[in-house]
């Protein structure tokens, strides 16, 4: 009879720092910043556990987890609602003895120790909620069981010039293009030697996890697993290996980055397929079911964009991706850009490489961004709430904060410039 | 809110709609898909859900099942909770009144167990087949103010329609004074809309009384007005029985036009994304780079990388390379290969157009579909659901190609005008 109670508990470190993405992370995790034109940066992890058969899920989260919480719901949108299905969102709490805001990704996971050993799963996979990727999880399982592995690492092989940036591996041969034992660990090195960068999804043996967290919280002052965990279970001689990945995987730290990964998803090839990934998200949040098929007008024209349910489009849009909500009037040209929730672009009004938050009103004949080459220029970011008067001129890579008074706005922005 | 409490719904879904053809082969005509990602009766369904009521009897009778399908659990429209629930009622047999349902009366009065088993004030009668907004609770206050037994619901129409409708004179206070079920002479604009709030004990009176009695318009209405307080309540604005292929085709294209007005966002429509099939896990529609979209609704889960225009397109819809679809309705999956053209056609869900084919072509006022020139003489051809169309074929206008064909059926690659398939 087949196994119904899950063998593995996936645990997602949703906590996000706060600066990551300028000011798109400015009211929410950096897991939880849309991406794909109707999804979150989460759906992508949660859609991957789906896909693995990994429905008994926990969600640590911390900074300002409401929208993940209300992302989320009941689990339902990912098939985690059932009897061995579901997910668990574990904010810090107060309890006996400590009561503490997570002090590190390795302190989310030790403070919740009792959720994992009430479940008492074979493995225990922890994974960063912050990645855009597409991997059968179950994959990485397998080989952990067959090395009898304490710890198996995710791992992608990354330019020895980026390497610095990552948490890296020296990963040896013993199953070739699979995996191998990792011999050595260092984590964002300024001299990086091997370049196989850990991709924060860890499979661990639970007992091995328990010994060492304990152990970390015991001894350390700093509670990460890249820059904790790993090295101690290296230095106690654990059975660490690395599991060789080598598809897509977008890791977006940078606004720069994140505009790429975003145009990862144009193009005739696309890097990233969500259909073909099979990305689903929560319609119930911002009510994205109610919205009613894109409406293009007589004169528009589109192309090479992705444009989801409840958008108007009556002028041109070009090499972008449009989230529910968005209207761009007739003469609006959209280009290279990526617009969240519920924008307007007004009538002849011109955006060239701009993120723009939600809820964002572009008034008539504004310019947004310098014209040409979209890889020559820096993107210009607007956070969400803001009223862009008529005729306004905002060069490139200028940051607009979220919510500005119309007065902060009624001027020429030139390029480079940061109005808060 | 707890006067809402006391009133029930019965939403009449059986109807074959037999006009509709093809489209009505395998589902009930409330259910066909309307505006991309809605279905006929999401309409009704919303327009209850947004007026706070929350009690629901749906009359079902004729291939239901897709009908049920889509209405899961009611969840939807926000129909599930303590006070809240969507039931299905389908005929029955019983030790008596063991039939299938004759006509609208009937199908109430089949359910007396369902209206007595759920005490209100009033009974809220309409059907699942229109496309229109109303709010229901404001004709409720109009059905208490008046004191009404009966409340009709009525709108001006062209006089050349009246024949497809009740009609009715109202005096001043807006008490229907005559009534003619379909008269083929107008002698009025005014129509019922098919929307009926009765008094609960009214209309279990009525039905008791004269039990040979089947519909509610040609039976019921003419006697109630003689001696009962019967009222027609006014409304004014969008509302379309999209009970004809044409009627149907008209209405999509409503949806499109700029600044129409006509919006079911809206109008806060609601569908049941989860219930179509696939759950609803489609993606953003891409526009490839080359594709030429104008004038046209396009869903979710689109590829588009030929020419669209104005056209509905429900989601999961591709039009390829070089391919072109114009002034159509595509249903969910089609698949428009390279250089196929369909000009002035309805697709049902998941038909295949081969490369080069050629839907629609010739004069657009060709002569009527031979076998049912009553349901195709304005030049549209219908393809229905799942029917593979090889690549190169010619089919003209206003033909019919019956669900699921394999390609062999289209042994001569031309289909001319006015043939079914």
């Amino acid at each position: 009879m087949k196994k119904l109670k899950p063998r593995t508990l996936a645990m997602i470190l949703a906590g996000g720092r706060v600066d990551e993405l300028n000011v798109l992370t400015a009211y929410r995790p950096k897991s939880a910043v849309p991406f794909g034109g109707f999804a979150r940066v989460i759906d992508f992890p949660l859609s991957n556990l789906m896909h693995s058969g990994l429905e008994q899920v926990a969600v640590l989260s911390q900074y300002r987890s409401y929208s993940l919480i209300n992302h989320i719901g009941s689990g339902a949108a990912w098939d985690m609602l059932g009897r061995y299905r579901g997910v668990s969102i574990l904010p810090p709490s107060k309890g006996y003895g400590r009561s503490d805001w997570y002090r590190g990704s390795a302190d989310a996971v030790f403070q919740n120790l009792d959720f994992a050993q009430y479940h008492d799963p074979e493995e225990i996979l922890i994974l960063s909620g912050d990645h855009i990727y597409s991997m059968d999880y179950q994959e990485l399982i397998d080989y952990h069981r067959e090395k009898d592995a304490d710890l198996t690492i995710a791992c992608l092989r990354v330019p020895m010039e980026t390497a610095h940036r990552f948490g890296v591996a020296e990963v040896d041969d013993e199953d070739g293009a699979r995996g191998g034992r990792i011999v050595q660990y260092k984590e964002k090195p300024s001299r990086p030697k091997f370049n196989w960068a850990s991709m924060t999804i860890f499979c661990f043996k639970p007992k091995a996890l328990y010994e060492v967290l304990a152990a970390n919280a015991r001894e350390d002052d700093s509670f990460e697993f890249g820059r904790n965990i790993i090295p101690r279970m290296l230095y106690e001689q654990r059975r660490v290996y690395g599991y060789k990945f080598d598809g897509y995987w977008g890791y977006t730290r940078t606004i720069e980055e994140f505009w790429r990964a975003n145009m990862d998803l144009l193009g005739e090839n696309p890097k990233i397929d969500i259909d073909d990934w099979g990305i689903r998200t929560n319609l119930e949040h911002r009510s994205i079911r109610d919205c009613q098929p894109l409406k293009v007008g007589n004169e528009a024209v589109i192309q090479d964009s992705l444009i989801y349910n409840g958008c108007t489009v009556e002028g041109t849009v070009e090499r972008s991706i449009l989230f529910p909500g968005a209207f761009v009037k007739k003469g609006a040209v959209v280009r290279d850009s990526v617009l969240f929730f519920n924008n307007v672009v007004g009538k002849n009004s011109r955006l060239e490489k701009v993120v723009s938050d939600v809820n964002v009103t572009v008034g008539d004949e504004v310019r947004i961004g310098e014209e040409g080459d979209a890889a020559a220029k820096e993107a210009t970011v607007v956070g969400w709430n803001n009223l862009i008067p008529d005729q306004t001129v905002i060069g490139s890579d200028c940051t607009l904060y979220p919510t500005l008074t119309p007065e902060k706005l009624a001027r020429t922005i030139r390029s480079g410039e940061i109005v808060r | 809110m707890k006067e809402h409490e006391q009133t029930l719904v019965l939403l009449l879904a059986g109807g074959v709609g037999s006009r509709l053809n093809v489209l009505v082969q395998t589902r009930a005509k409330p259910a066909v898909a309307f505006g991309g990602i809605y279905r006929i009766i999401d309409f009704s369904l919303s327009n209850v859900m947004n007026s706070g009521l929350s009690q629901v009897g749906v009359l079902t009778q004729y291939k239901p099942l897709s009908l049920m399908r889509h209405l899961g659990t009611g969840d939807a429209w926000d129909f599930t909770g303590r006070r809240r629930g969507v039931k299905i009622l389908p005929p029955r047999t019983g030790s008596k009144d063991s039939d299938w349902y004759k006509g609208t009366a009937d199908a109430v009065r089949q359910n007396i167990d369902f209206i007595r088993s759920h005490p209100s004030k009033e009974v809220v009668i309409l059907s699942g087949d229109h496309i229109y907004r109303m709010d229901l609770d404001d004709m409720l206050q109009f059905h208490r103010r008046k004191q009404a037994d009966l409340t009709v619901a009525m709108m001006v129409v062209p006089r050349e329609q009246i024949h497809q409708f009740g009609a009715g004179i109202t005096n001043d206070e807006g008490r229907i004074v005559e009534w003619e079920e379909k008269p083929p002479v107008p002698r009025t604009d005014l129509a019922s809309m098919g929307i009926y709030v009765f008094d609960t004990e009214y209309l279990l009176r009525l039905l008791a009384e004269d039990r040979e009695a089947t519909d509610f318009g040609m039976h019921f209405i003419p006697k109630a007005i003689e001696r009962d307080n019967v009222f027609a309540y006014p409304f004014h604005g969008y509302w379309r029985d999209v009970g004809t292929i044409q009627a149907y085709w008209e209405a999509n294209m409503d949806l499109l036009r700029e600044d129409s007005g006509i919006s079911p966002e809206a109008w806060g429509i609601r569908p049941n994304l989860e219930a179509d099939g696939r759950p609803a896990d489609r993606p953003p529609a891409r526009f490839a780079a080359g594709s030429t979209v104008r004038g046209s609704m396009v869903s979710a889960g689109c590829v588009i990388e030929g020419e669209v225009i104005n056209s509905m397109l429900s989601p999961g819809v591709r039009v390829a390379r070089n391919a072109t679809v114009r002034d159509s309705i595509i249903l969910h999956d089609c698949i428009i290969e390279e250089g196929a053209c369909v000009d002035l056609a309805i697709l049902d869900k998941r038909v295949v157009v081969g490369g080069g084919a050629d839907i629609g072509c010739g004069e657009r006022d060709a002569k009527p579909n031979t076998q049912y020139p009553k349901h195709l003489y304005t030049g549209i051809t219908l393809i229905g659901k799942e029917a593979v169309i090889p690549p190169g074929t010619k089919v003209g206008r206003n033909c019919i190609v019956e669900p699921g064909r394999s390609p062999d059926g289209f042994a001569t690659g031309k289909i001319p005008c006015g043939e079914t398939v």
